[in-house]
């Protein structure tokens, strides 16, 4: 049970939670079950189609819906501050990965030799966990004394702006 | 075809109601009315916001669901048609659709606990956030929907 003075913490958590994570799964492709509509077949986890095309969004909404059911129920238990610490260094990781691997992607594009390392994702995450942890350490520690609600709309926001950019394919064709 | 387009006339009937209900509750949130009511915009203004969270509430998640399941129909009926005609701006504005749905009803849980009653203080202005951007979901949702239904849906 989630005490009373708990359940925004625990919904806020839970919104947080499941933006950030179905941004994961629809880059990563990681459905928990893939649905065949011609057939009406549902199958674990991936499968390519087969007479038909496959939806996997159903499949990213039951991941999704795992994974932030455990972290809000971990985050409705643990002290409202570490929780808002979390928060920030989360976004600010997300924020600065983009912006890193957008600029390492255009360094790449427009380099006259070749820098083949700058399109390894990985450099661009160790690059942002860095950056966070030191904006972390910079964060007024007032900022940190309660979760701030207005995550639970940024968030959403921000996955809906990525998401957003991952479709821009089909508006430039 | 029959069945799935009763289906979509229903699910558009219950989003015309949640935009209606959306609408009216971030207008009253936003721009309250701080003497007696007249006029038909003041008396907009007035409702008391804490009346709709329910319905509001009741009306995603069903308009969600019979969303949800015309989905697989339009995914190898509309869809294809739409490719093949190369609508892919209309394709791509559907795709955008679902993920901004899926924002929606995740925002729910938030959006009920910051208006549960007695309402605290401490959310007073999460409340008015989440209200607004849930209304700009339902709202964009609503005019993808409806483009899309232009493109090909009702009677194509």
């Amino acid at each position: 049970m989630i005490a009373s003075h708990n359940i925004p913490v625990f919904g806020l958590a839970f919104t947080v939670a499941y933006a950030a994570i179905y941004v994961v799964c629809t880059e990563v492709n990681l459905p928990l079950v893939s649905y065949h509509p011609v057939t009406a077949e549902i199958g674990w986890l991936w499968q390519p189609q087969r007479s038909g095309p496959v939806m996997y969004w159903y499949g990213w909404m039951l991941t999704s819906l795992i994974g932030a059911l455990v972290v809000a129920f971990v985050a409705a238990a643990v002290p409202e501050p570490w929780l808002q610490r979390a928060i920030m260094f989360g976004g600010v990781a997300a924020v600065a990965y983009l912006l890193l691997y957008t600029a390492a992607l255009f360094i790449y594009d427009n380099a006259t030799v070749e820098l083949e390392f700058l399109k390894s994702r990985s450099l661009s995450v160790a690059g942002a966990l860095a950056v966070a942890v030191l904006v972390s350490c910079f964060v007024p520690s007032h900022w940190n004394k309660r979760v701030w609600a207005g995550w639970s709309w940024l968030v959403p926001a921000g996955s809906i702006a990525v998401l957003a950019y991952y479709l821009m394919p089909y508006f430039t064709r | 075809m029959i069945f799935w387009t009763t289906l979509l006339i229903i699910h558009g009937l219950m989003a015309i109601a949640l935009l209606g209900a959306i609408t009216h509750q971030a207008v009253a949130l936003w721009w309250p009315l701080r003497v007696p009511a007249g006029s038909f915009v003041a008396r907009v203004r007035a409702v008391p916001g804490t009346s709709y969270v329910g319905a509001i509430i009741v009306l995603y998640v069903v308009t969600f669901i019979l969303g949800a399941w015309i989905y697989t129909q339009y995914r190898f009926t509309a869809r294809l048609a739409l490719e093949q005609l190369r609508f892919f701006k209309t394709v791509g504005a559907f795709e955008l659709k679902e993920h901004i749905a899926t924002m929606g009803l995740i925002l729910l849980p938030a959006y009920w606990a910051f208006w549960r009653r007695p309402l605290s203080a401490d959310y007073a202005l999460a409340r008015k956030q989440v209200t607004l951007f849930l209304a700009i979901i339902v709202w964009s949702n609503f005019l993808i929907g409806h483009i899309v239904n232009n493109a090909r849906g009702l009677g194509s």
